[in-house]
């Protein structure tokens, strides 16, 4: 018999709060995180607006309790600030922690302090306080770093499958746990904002320097943004012993390959399809089950058409409420799918859908359209996260109420 | 998972420092470096990749995308069920290229050529372009635990269809930026040091090494077999030697392995006297009677050299030989049959793995 899984925790920062009731009050308020770049050092401050946390590095030192270690980057720091209220969250004593694994996800680690030190790193005759960031162009180093320092010793991993990487470690968490592998294991990841990715992806031509429109007719692009989320999965075995009742249940997942273009999804969203489908299918759910989808939805052109299609062809003519939660966030990209699947927990907790802010037209290749409103009447059992990448890697999560 | 369930590998594609891509060759001829980077003897890639595609790869996508398709016409198998890779660093080269054009340029007039090519899952992502995979897709960046991570995952994926084939490789390389970084952080020895001297050496730092090895694993074996993965543990940052050992200990004991059934052991020491203590102290306690293979010398030191590693593994159980260049002296080597491979890496003293491996 494979275990169940279930969530007993969660932890989060983005630009809309530096904690859960941040982030619920600001989904709540429709207040966005979109602005000028104020503590990224990049020339494009103003021209190209995102979600950024307005916490210097030091106030986030400061946060996570860390006083003269050094090495940290914005990404561990993020990570680390998350980590901690889930572990908190969750109830996990000292033990229990070191009994947890660990798999986060980033898609760039700590380029944003790799980038700037760079001509000091590798000019070897140079000695300086820059020598803490050395290895930080290394992906997995954050993983280590908030793993030793909250004391996880057990399966540690990292994952970078572009923007579906968190929805990826949430999901190897998940066969981790059912396989019985292990009884615990914390699973999200850490993104910071990092002139290496503002001006990959501006170079991609995929940035909106106005605010996002995801599935919207007249969308542009999308916008950047920071932050980070961890889920505490915990199996039936060790819910069963404890008393505190499990948020929710992780019922599906699927993740499947798109085959067709390293940077583009195919315009019928294949991937999309087949990772939504695969989930249901891991769950036993038909699509009728499904009452929200959280769509990855960045307002690109070419991926709300997709997941557009994609929800078309698996739903037909029962498409659920829908709706991508990117304009408050901006696009957190390895931390979008464990963002997104706190967002989630929110919602069933609270059973409200969060509206797609900024729709205003409808699209034209498609017949269907997000949320526009909070809805706070709705009855919420299954929720759908996606989250879709380059590289055509797409994944999809579902969620239960327990 | 199904104790008892065995991983087949049932094809491997590689390319390393040494000349591996051909089966028929088991470390026949051996490639000395005399400097301390040790980096891929590359093959035809007009054989394995069509011109156009050629063109628009770099180096290490070249080699990786090769590694990953002698791998699949080896196991006979033309699209596999999913794609898992491993990489320590990426593609740094691209990423580096990126980087420097961007700081150089002050953030302007920027191709995403090198950003697209330097993402960590662009790998995965190529062969399941090449081969049409809609299948399973994932990457893991965990330093020196990223293979065995993504080893782990196959055998998590075929518990829950243990009749898929499963193409999981690495790819590293030694970029020149890494070697910048690695002599900063004190990986790699200050002195220099012909490769096939390295475990002469009492010095700390290893030497670079690059490579990409893919392998077809399976929950059933097949024509072209070469052994069966029994069972992966990893170990992080082991405290002191009495953990170690006792890890290793508990790991036979799950698996139901005598130690005088293991016929030879996989060393991943690196040549650093600091960070091969615990492999040392294992071939003086636990392992002491049981005859030990090293391959680092061979393929220099990266993030997932192991995979090098498994290939000598399965390499030994289906050629039933080894070659000498891989022999350390004692205990004496007298072999009739080879039944079973024990292989023992380390990355920087804190990424240990077990991997057991059966004929």
């Amino acid at each position: 018999m494979s275990q169940r899984v279930f969530i007993t925790g969660y932890g989060i920062i983005t630009s809309i709060g530096k904690n859960t009731q941040e982030n619920f009050q600001s989904l709540t308020l429709r207040r966005c995180g979109f602005g000028e770049l104020s503590i990224l050092d990049t020339i494009h401050q103003k021209d190209l607006p995102a979600c950024e946390i307005k916490l210097h590095d030091q106030e986030l030192r400061e946060a996570a309790g860390i006083k003269t270690e050094k090495g940290y980057t914005r990404t561990a720091l993020l990570g680390l600030l998350a980590l901690q209220e889930a572990i908190h969250s969750a109830g996990l004593s000292l033990t229990d922690i070191r009994n947890s694994g660990l798999i986060s996800a980033t898609t760039t680690g700590g380029i944003r302090e790799f980038e700037k030190f760079f001509y000091q790193i590798t000019d070897l005759q140079q000695q300086g306080d820059f020598d803490q960031f050395t290895d930080t162009a290394n992906p997995g180093e954050h993983c280590e770093r908030i793993a030793d320092h909250v004391g996880i010793r057990q399966c540690i991993a990292t994952v970078s499958t572009a923007c579906s990487s968190s929805a990826n470690a949430i999901m190897q968490g998940a066969q981790l746990i059912k396989a019985k592998k292990i009884d615990r294991v914390i699973c999200g990841g850490a993104e910071a904002l990092s002139k290496f990715t503002v001006n990959g992806f501006n170079s991609l031509m995929i940035v909106d320097p106005e605010h996002c429109r995801p599935f919207d007719n007249t969308r542009k692009g999308l916008n950047l943004g920071e932050g980070a989320a961890y889920l505490v999965l915990e199996s039936e075995a060790l819910v069963n012993q404890k008393r505190r009742k499990p948020l929710a249940e992780l019922k599906g997942y699927g993740n499947a390959n798109d085959s067709f273009h390293l940077t583009a999804s195919s315009p019928e969203g294949t991937g999309a399809f087949n990772a939504m489908n695969l989930a249901l299918s891991v769950a036993g759910f038909s699509a009728a089950d499904v009452d929200y989808i959280n769509a990855h939805g960045t307002a690109t052109e070419n991926n709300d058409l997709s997941e557009g299609m994609g929800i078309q062809r698996l739903f037909r003519e029962q498409v659920p409420y829908f709706s991508s939660t990117k304009p408050y966030t901006g696009h957190t990209l390895a931390a979008a799918g464990s963002i997104e699947a706190v967002f989630c927990m929110m919602a069933l907790q609270h059973q409200i859908i969060w509206p797609n802010l900024n729709f205003s037209s409808q699209m034209q290749e498609i017949t269907i359209s997000p949320v526009r409103e909070m809805m706070q009447n709705t009855v919420l059992k299954n929720i759908l996260s996606n989250s879709f990448g380059f590289g055509g890697n797409t994944s999809s999560l579902l969620f239960s109420l327990v | 998972m199904d104790e008892r369930q065995h991983y087949y590998i049932n094809g491997i594609g590689i390319i390393s420092p040494q000349k591996t891509f051909e089966h028929d060759q088991f470390l026949q001829e051996i490639c000395a470096y005399e400097s301390n980077v040790l980096t891929c003897i590359i093959p035809s890639f007009k054989t394995y990749i069509s011109p156009g595609q050629l063109r628009r790869l770099s180096r290490m996508h070249r080699i990786g995308l090769t590694a990953a398709t002698m791998c699949l016409r080896d196991a006979n198998v033309q699209v596999p069920d999913g794609i898992i890779t491993a990489s320590g660093y990426g593609f740094l080269e691209e990423t580096e290229k990126f980087l420097t054009e961007m700081l150089e340029r002050n953030e302007k007039q920027l191709t995403p050529t090198y950003f697209i090519q330097g993402t960590y899952n662009a790998l995965a992502g190529l062969i399941a372009l090449s081969t049409k995979c809609l299948g399973y897709n994932n990457t893991y960046v965990s330093k020196g635990f990223a293979f065995e991570n993504a080893l782990h995952d196959v055998m998590l994926q075929l518990s829950e269809n243990s009749t898929s084939n499963f193409l999981v490789g690495s790819s590293d390389e030694a970029a020149k930026v890494l070697y910048a970084i690695g002599m900063r952080a004190q990986y790699y020895k200050v002195e220099n040091i012909p490769n096939l001297k390295l475990f002469d050496s009492q010095t700390t730092g290893t030497i670079q090494g690059e490579g990409s090895a893919f392998f077809m694993v399976s929950g059933a074996p097949s024509a072209t077999t070469w052994c069966a993965i029994k069972d992966l543990q990893m170990v992080y940052t082991p405290q002191h030697e009495g953990e170690f050992n006792l890890a290793l200990t508990s790991f036979l004991e799950v698996n139901k392995i005598k130690l005088s059934e293991i016929d030879v052991w996989v060393s991943g020491a690196s040549g650093n006297i600091e960070h091969d203590h615990l492999l040392h102290h294992l071939e003086k306690t636990v392992l002491q009677q049981t005859p030990q293979i090293r391959f680092k010398h061979l393929c220099g030191e990266y993030c997932t050299a192991v995979s090098f590693g498994l290939w000598i593994g399965a390499s030994i159980l289906k050629k039933q030989s080894i070659p000498d260049i891989l022999k350390v002296s004692t205990p004496e080597f007298s072999l009739e049959k080879i039944e079973t491979v024990l292989i023992v890496n380390q990355y920087l003293n804190r990424n240990y793995s077990f991997v057991l491996l059966k004929k």
